[in-house]
């Protein structure tokens, strides 16, 4: 569990817009090194808001990150993202 | 000894500009943007030559790796919000010399009202400053010293911590060696939900919202206090906890009630809180 780090990723991700392109085009070299469990890794890599949820990552910056990285179409993202996180409630967020 | 001459609190919705701008707004909106104005003209005829405005960050200054509780920016220049809050939403930037003698003045009597403050030299104010001063004062002609609180990232401080930092600054203010007329302008809002469960158009839990603001409109500090949970906020709205920067408010103006209050509830965002205490001259005990 390292709260922090996937905290850390996607703020990076959000205040710099190059550094989207970059994670966006390969993420999984740009997670090389971090400090992240295997779940974690792979949720960041699939974009999978809803494990991120769970795992207790800052809602405000995985509202952030999920918007930016989403290579879906948003309008269903939008429709999607409160139904699927809902079941995990109010994880604790503190890291 | 400086003058406090305005205690004013306003949201930082980074929606409601844009909210304003729309070709028919909703009725709320437009309230709130009459009320915002007459807030504009009250602070205008307060004649301050320095703003300290008190607000949060929204984790694009200050993280995890280094995270101050309490913060006096004293850099030369504040300016803000951050590009990507621009980009997402339209919102116009900001500009304002810091008033960097007080800032250090105030800094230096802090210790001895009882609150360490952490400083810096190089920051950027995001749109919980920018918003509120682009209401306040759009001219950007009036420096300001920017307090940064931290409300997002847990532990954050609970609401008696605020209320007595709010106290500690007043004394503060009266302290100060320059004799400036001080205005005080706090960003804030009420029950907000981002990323989670909740998070819909209008207020997460408009009931907080009213039963908070009639306490705040009463000067009950004790209710608030008491009520202003870190659980109570987060059941609210996992943001809500924005609302601490109104307690610190109260303390500010030594638990009385303001000279005037209210709040709009658009629906199709959070709602719309204002509230100012006319100055009131004398240290504080």
């Amino acid at each position: 569990m390292s709260k922090y780090q996937v905290d850390k990723v996607m703020r990076e991700v959000i205040l710099d817009g190059k550094v989207a392109s970059v994670f966006k085009a390969d993420t999984e070299k740009f997670l090389e090194g971090r400090d992240l469990t295997e779940e974690e890794r792979k949720a960041l890599i699939d974009v999978d808001y809803a494990t991120l949820y769970r795992l207790g990552a800052h809602p405000f910056l995985l509202n952030g990150f999920t918007r930016l990285v989403w290579k879906g179409d948003k309008a269903a993202l939008n429709a999607e993202y409160r139904k699927n996180i809902a079941p995990f409630g109010y994880p604790d967020f503190s890291t | 000894m400086a003058e406090l001459v305005e205690i004013m609190g306003i949201s930082h919705s980074p929606n409601f500009p844009g909210q304003i701008a729309e070709p028919n707004p909703e009725p709320a909106i437009v309230e709130a943007a009459r009320d915002y104005d007459l807030m504009r003209q009250r602070m205008a005829g307060s004649r301050p030559d320095v703003l300290i405005v008190i607000a949060s960050d929204h984790l694009n200054q200050f993280f995890m790796d280094n995270m101050p509780a309490f913060l006096i920016g004293k850099a030369p220049r504040a300016e803000g919000p951050f590009p990507h809050e621009m980009r997402t939403f339209g919102i116009a930037p900001y500009r304002a010399d810091v008033e960097v003698d007080v800032a250090k003045n105030m800094l230096q009597l802090a210790p001895r009202m009882g609150v360490d403050f952490s400083f810096s030299d190089e920051f950027r104010i995001d749109h919980a400053f920018t918003v509120p001063l682009n209401f306040i004062r759009p001219e950007m002609d009036l420096p300001i010293v920017p307090i940064f609180t931290n409300v997002m990232a847990p532990p954050v401080p609970p609401a008696q911590r605020f209320f007595e930092v709010g106290k500690a600054i007043r004394r503060m203010i009266d302290a100060l060696s320059s004799n400036k007329r001080v205005g005080v302008l706090s960003s804030g809002h009420l029950a907000i939900e981002i990323g989670g469960p909740k998070e819909g158009r209008s207020s997460s839990d408009p009931e907080f919202d009213r039963r908070m603001m009639n306490l705040v409109g009463r000067g009950d500090v004790e209710k608030v206090i008491e009520e202003a949970t870190w659980e109570r906020m987060m059941a609210s709205g996992n943001v809500t906890p924005g609302f601490l920067n109104f307690v610190l408010l109260m303390g500010l103006a030594d638990g009385t009630a303001p000279s005037l209050w209210g709040v709009r509830f658009p629906k199709s965002k959070g709602s719309v809180p204002y509230m100012a205490w006319d100055s009131q001259p004398g240290v504080l005990p």
